[in-house]
């Protein structure tokens, strides 16, 4: 077929908005009369809550009232999207730095700042808070999560929820030449979207409209349904495009607690977070990884066995799932006869972790992929060689029940010579090149209804979350093609559930792909209507008219769908709705509940130069080669792969948050939580795409947006380690850590 | 933000009246890039703010004196930075004005706060040091005149008494050849609070002095006493011990989220040689030019 | 309770006398008491540009600003940007670039060039980047938005 708009990069959809300062986010809507919601928190991460005193905060003017665990029925609400843990607000004890213990309603934001001052919180600081692996896993440490809350998991009387054991073939009756094993560290980092997250919610006397920053709409929905015990048609979501989510958006956070203050209040709400606030809400699991592997003395991977301990904080959330799908492909895209993978979710008293772009891919990645270069050193290798002679082939199966879907040495080839692989380097330079592997979805269920209007335009409706991916760019794109009708005249509808149709969520780069097609299918369904109607008014067999971007082709003439549309809908008017739907099953057999809908592949490749003197690095470039399948739309590709790596680069080289003893975060904010400015770009960035439309999206698309930062860290690291000699196994390589390293070196030579 | 009362006073002498009946009650708003993050975070709490902006004589301006260049206590750092004669005779203390925050800072934040914050860590300070600066005080008792050395006292001090503020820096234009650079350690390229800061200054006589901030409770000035750092015929390897002398007051702390002690210790020495190395460079053009 | 004042400030070619509290910033009066949300709250602290306004031809950090400080200024946000319902050829480069992906940060990032443009209209891609390095992008678009700049500037026709 001949698509026209698929392919290329017309103006993105939203983007008017987006450039005028009209699009809406949540805190720029205001609904009538509402109160303002400002959180109570300590200066503390585990804490007693002895008693909370109102009583001054309420009498001060403006203050409607201040809701605590007190006014919350009990027992304390519990919710989350694996294991029902998170309190609608801290329940007697505080498990993590910046968890609400009150919340003050007011008529001004002013009076709710006011209010959340004087509220006296009678608390104590308890001893034994868990801050790191070796605390959580320690035989006497303080149990973060209540036991009567794990139901009856084996683990129930420790700090981990789950262990994942995957693997294949016997790593011990492996026989190899060289055996390297290390242990490498992946820090807390967090999402920081410039939005910061906010709520609302507005009782409608039989149900309750809540407005979120959130990414999952009808997650947020059928949590909501149940915990208010209302039917899921009377608990309205709107979810606004959300100013990036990067993960961190997913699964509900204060919702909840706004839902009731509606309730109670009888008037609408608003809750929108500080940068500061959200910075204690969301980041991504640190990680400690031992990994172990063996080599023949050709290169050839004999076994790998890594063990990855994720902190993931005080309440689930996500984590568990990230700690499951991402051990699953710890491995990487590598054939190896035996693998042996552990992967513990370990809860602390931290700020629960959640998605983050990458999910646990960029943490065991890191660790894999230094490794490798650690092998090729010893075995006196060269480091791409090393990667291509284990690489998996294309369709060759490389996991149990999963195989390559890509052609992934033409990705690494294309990054080598894009980087300059083997060209002599200036003194003080080095280069790395890793190679990364995420799955893709592993079920999914989207639905999308399309109208084709009488007039010739078009609305797509779809629940995906457009936070900045372009979602609504590539659904108009699709639809164009398939209907004939110009992607200016279509408007895409989001973030509504009562009025746009179902959709799992909008994660793991599935949009494209999951709604993608469902929307391709709800236009194959308009097509298949005009049809039926173009038969009866031309008096033509229907089985003889093809169907070929936006045209019928009839026996005698081509005639565009929007024509025979019109005419036969004349003299009434009106418009024909297709849907269409995209179910990508559970596989009970499978591990992680279904096979990976696509891969994501990225090969990584970086050359820095370092200062030896400071320990600064320098990017002097910056590749990434994605293998995408096809590329929908360019411009957006490589803006979705730029911004990764750029994502990638802040947690290889300047993010993380830093604690001090007692388990507070030192640098919440901007002023000392560094991420990359404009003035921080590697000299020169290239994000490529492979496309040879092999993917299971329309037009043989897969996802594209996280593949460009999952191996970030590991490539940048081995260039580092190729100008100065030293290897790091903690992140972020700043300054002072490259540095340090580097006297090391000299006071060990 | 706390409710306070806002005055706006016209002239100085209005200012220094307000200060003095409100004292530590009130507070001055200059460029307001530090004081609108204190009032929100409820580190100050005053019942006054005093906004600055509307007094004649201290509307930005740059004049050219005799032999020194005055700047008003409204200049902001872009005006310091775009400035010519500024950029000419003083080139160190361009380099630390067009490094303080993003452009909308430098387009808010004066020298003159800059100063008066008496952060440890305030970029301008090593400049103003070097090129010994005087700062102009208005108080009650009339116009004083302090060199910024005294005028600098500890972390949040500043020589500034009851009723007093702030109504100028005047800088000598150097009256010889001067070389003199300005540099800085920081996490990232684009905008960050700097680790350390640092400013070299060298005369043809051989003259050294480097005034280094961020790595103690003030910034300090302090001369080569060895003669040798300020001699271009030696090699830099050559000048580490006179160097390591002169950072011997620094006492950087424990509890910076930014960079270790041992890390800053290292990299003054470093910058302290990259600087006195661009600072030589840029006497030798003088000298030669 | 707040103290209030009277201010006659110009917002985007529009005369206006509002009455402002002395305690509010000029992030919180533009978003909250005349509806101007275009320009946008994060960091609250300086660090991110979200909230940049243009101020008697410079950009600024409305955070940073106590509203009273408008009076007798000019001020233009981003909804002042568009000139008889024209997009600003930045505006349009922007969209042209594929320069707005979450949009979040962009009412700031361009102000910040605007401003550049204003002052520099022929800037080198070092000047771009110093010149919104005070403009915190987390969907990293920042090599879209430097382009965007710099074709704006170019007067590249779309
Ligand atoms: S909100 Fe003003 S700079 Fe971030
Ligand atoms: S476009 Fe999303 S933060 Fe810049």
């Amino acid at each position: 077929m001949s698509a026209q708009s698929v392919g290329s990069s017309p103006r993105r959809g939203g983007g008017y908005g987006r450039v005028t300062g009209h699009q809406e986010y949540l805190a720029d809507i205001k609904l009538p009369d509402m109160l303002h919601v400002k959180l109570v928190t300590l200066d503390v991460a585990r804490a007693r809550i002895n008693s909370i005193d109102v009583s001054e905060a309420e009498s001060l003017p403006g203050v409607a009232f201040v809701m605590t665990a007190a006014d919350l029925p009990d027992p304390m609400p519990r919710f989350g999207p694996q294991f029902q843990d998170r309190p609608v607000i801290a329940d007697g004890e505080t498990k993590y730095h910046g968890e609400p213990v009150a919340a003050v309603a007011a008529e001004t934001k002013d009076a709710a700042e006011e209010g959340a001052r004087r509220v006296k919180v009678d608390y104590e600081k308890l001893e034994g808070g868990i801050f790191n692996v070796t605390d959580a896993l320690a035989p006497d440490a303080v149990l973060v999560q209540d036991p009567s809350l794990r139901g009856d998991s084996p683990f129930a009387q420790t700090n981990v929820i789950d262990e994942k054991r995957f693997g294949w073939g016997d790593i011990e009756a492996q026989e190899s030449d060289l055996v390297v094993e290390d242990n490498f560290q992946f820090p807390m980092v967090t999402h920081f979207a410039i939005e910061p997250h906010g709520f609302m919610a507005a009782p409608t006397g039989d149900g309750i409209e809540i407005w979120s920053t959130i990414q999952h709409p009808y997650l947020l929905q059928k949590i909501m349904a149940k915990m208010l015990q209302l039917p899921l048609s009377k608990v309205r979501v709107h979810a606004p495009d959300p100013g990036g989510g990067f993960g961190g958006k997913q699964i509900p956070k204060f919702e909840p607690l706004v839902a009731f203050m509606a309730l109670r209040a009888g008037r609408p709400v608003r809750l929108v977070l500080t940068l500061d606030e959200t910075f204690q809400q969301v980041r991504r699991s640190s990680a400690e990884i031992r990994i172990r592997a063996g080599f023949t003395s050709e290169g050839a991977l004999t076994f790998m066995d890594v063990e990855t301990n994720f902190l993931v904080g005080a309440y689930v959330d996500i984590a568990d799932r990230v700690v499951s799908k991402s051990s699953y492909a710890a491995a990487g895209p590598y054939r190896i006869p035996a693998v042996k993978i552990i992967g513990r979710t370990i809860v602390s008293h931290t700020t629960p972790s959640t998605a983050f772009r990458g999910f646990g891919i960029p943490q065991i990645g890191w660790a894999r992929e230094s490794l490798i270069d650690e092998a090729a050193l010893q075995l006196g290798m060269d480091r791409l060689e090393i990667r291509l002679l284990n690489l998996a082939r294309y369709k060759e199966a490389f996991i149990p029940m999963e195989e390559a879907d890509g052609d992934w040495e033409q990705t690494v080839r294309t990054a080598a010579k894009r980087i300059g692989w083997g060209d002599p380097l200036p003194p003080n330079r080095g280069r790395g090149i890793a190679v990364g592997l995420k799955s893709g979805p592993t079920t999914g269920l989207s639905y999308s209804t399309v109208r084709l209007l009488y007039d010739g335009s078009a609305m797509v409706y779809a629940g995906t979350s457009d936070m900045g991916q372009g979602a609504r760019t590539i659904f108009a794109q699709i639809a164009s093609d398939e209907l004939g009708v110009p992607v200016e005249q279509i408007s895409v509808v989001m973030g509504d559930t009562a009025v746009v149709p179902y959709d799992q969520q909008t994660s793991a780069s599935r949009s494209s792909v999951l709604m993608g097609t469902a929307v391709q299918r709800a236009c194959f369904d308009i097509q298949g209507k005009v049809r039926a109607m173009a038969a009866e008014l031309y008096g033509v067999d229907e089985a003889a008219i093809k169907i070929d971007s936006g045209n019928l082709l009839l026996p005698d003439r081509d005639v565009a769908i929007v024509d025979a549309m019109q005419q036969a809908l004349a003299p009434l008017g009106g418009e024909v709705i297709g849907n269409g739907e995209m179910r990508k099953q559970k596989d009970p057999n499978h591990p992680l509940g279904g096979t990976a809908a696509f891969f994501e592949f990225n090969c990584t490749a970086s050359e820095v130069e370092v200062d030896m003197e400071t320990g600064h690095v320098t990017l002097v470039k910056h590749v990434t080669v994605g293998d995408v399948g096809r590329s929908l739309n360019p411009q957006q590709v490589t803006a979705q792969d730029d911004g990764a790596a750029i994502q990638g680069l802040g947690h290889t080289l300047m993010e993380h948050y830093i604690f001090d003893d007692e388990g507070r975060i030192r640098n919440i904010g901007a002023i000392d939580y560094r991420i990359l400015t404009s003035m921080d770009l590697p000299l020169e960035m290239h994000s490529e795409s492979i496309e040879n439309a092999d993917g299971p999206g329309p037009y043989g698309i897969k996802g594209v947006s996280e593949g460009s930062l999952l191996v970030t860290a590991p490539a940048v690291a081995a260039a580092v380690r190729e100008a100065t000699g030293v290897l790091i196994r903690d992140l972020p390589l700043t300054p002072q850590r490259v540095w340090e390293a580097l006297q090391e070196a000299k006071d060990g030579s | 933000m706390n409710p306070f009362q806002y005055a706006r006073p016209a002239t100085v002498a209005e200012a220094v009246a307000l200060l003095e009946e409100h004292g530590p009650d009130a507070r001055l708003l200059a460029g307001g890039t530090d004081l609108v993050i204190e009032l929100r975070n409820h580190w100050v709490e005053p019942k006054l703010v005093i906004d600055l902006k509307h007094i004649p004589e201290l509307a930005p301006a740059i004049t050219q004196r005799k032999g020194f260049l005055s700047i008003s206590a409204g200049t902001v750092m872009t005006d310091i930075a775009e400035d010519e004669r500024v950029q000419h005779h003083l080139p160190a203390l361009v380099e630390a004005a067009v490094v303080v925050g993003s452009v909308q800072i430098r387009a808010r934040a004066t020298m003159a706060g800059n100063i008066c914050n008496g952060s440890p860590a305030a970029d301008t300070a090593p400049p103003l040091l070097v090129y010994d600066a005087v700062v102009v005080v208005a108080g009650p008792a009339g116009t004083r005149r302090v060199a910024v050395n005294d005028f600098i006292v500890g972390p949040g001090k500043t020589d500034l008494q009851r009723g007093e503020l702030v109504t100028a820096i005047e800088l000598p234009i150097p009256d010889r050849p001067y070389g003199a650079a300005y540099t800085r350690l920081t996490r990232r390229r684009g905008t960050d609070l700097a680790s350390i800061t640092l400013c070299a200054g060298v005369d043809a006589a051989g003259a050294a002095r480097i005034a280094f901030g961020s790595v103690g409770p003030r910034a300090f000035l302090v001369e080569d006493e060895s003669g040798l750092l300020g001699d271009p015929g030696i090699r830099i390897e050559d000048k580490v011990e006179p160097l390591d002398k002169m950072f011997e007051l620094a006492s950087p702390s424990l509890k910076s989220l930014r960079a270790s002690p041992d890390y800053r210790l290292a990299m003054l020495r470093v910058l302290g040689a990259r600087a006195l190395e661009t600072a030589l460079g840029r006497l030798t053009k003088e000298l030669v030019g | 309770m707040n103290e209030t004042l009277t201010i006659r400030t110009t917002i985007n070619g529009r005369k206006r006398t509002i009455d402002v509290a002395v305690n509010h910033t000029l992030l919180d009066v533009l978003r909250d008491d005349i509806d101007l949300t275009g320009t946008k709250e994060c960091c609250v602290v300086g660090e991110c540009g979200a909230c940049t306004v243009i101020v008697d031809g410079r950009p600024m950090n409305s955070c940073l600003m106590l509203a009273v400080e408008i009076d007798g200024k000019e001020v233009t946000t981003v909804e002042g940007l568009e000139l008889d319902g024209e997009l600003s050829a930045l505006q349009a480069a922007f969209l042209d670039e594929s320069a707005a992906q979450c949009g979040f940060c962009i009412p700031g990032q361009l102000m910040s060039a605007t401003a550049l443009l204003a002052e520099n209209p022929d800037p080198s891609v070092e000047e771009v980047q110093e010149g919104l390095a005070g403009n915190l992008c987390r969907c990293a678009g920042y090599e879209q938005i430097t382009k965007a700049v710099l074709a704006a500037a170019k007067g590249v026709p779309r």
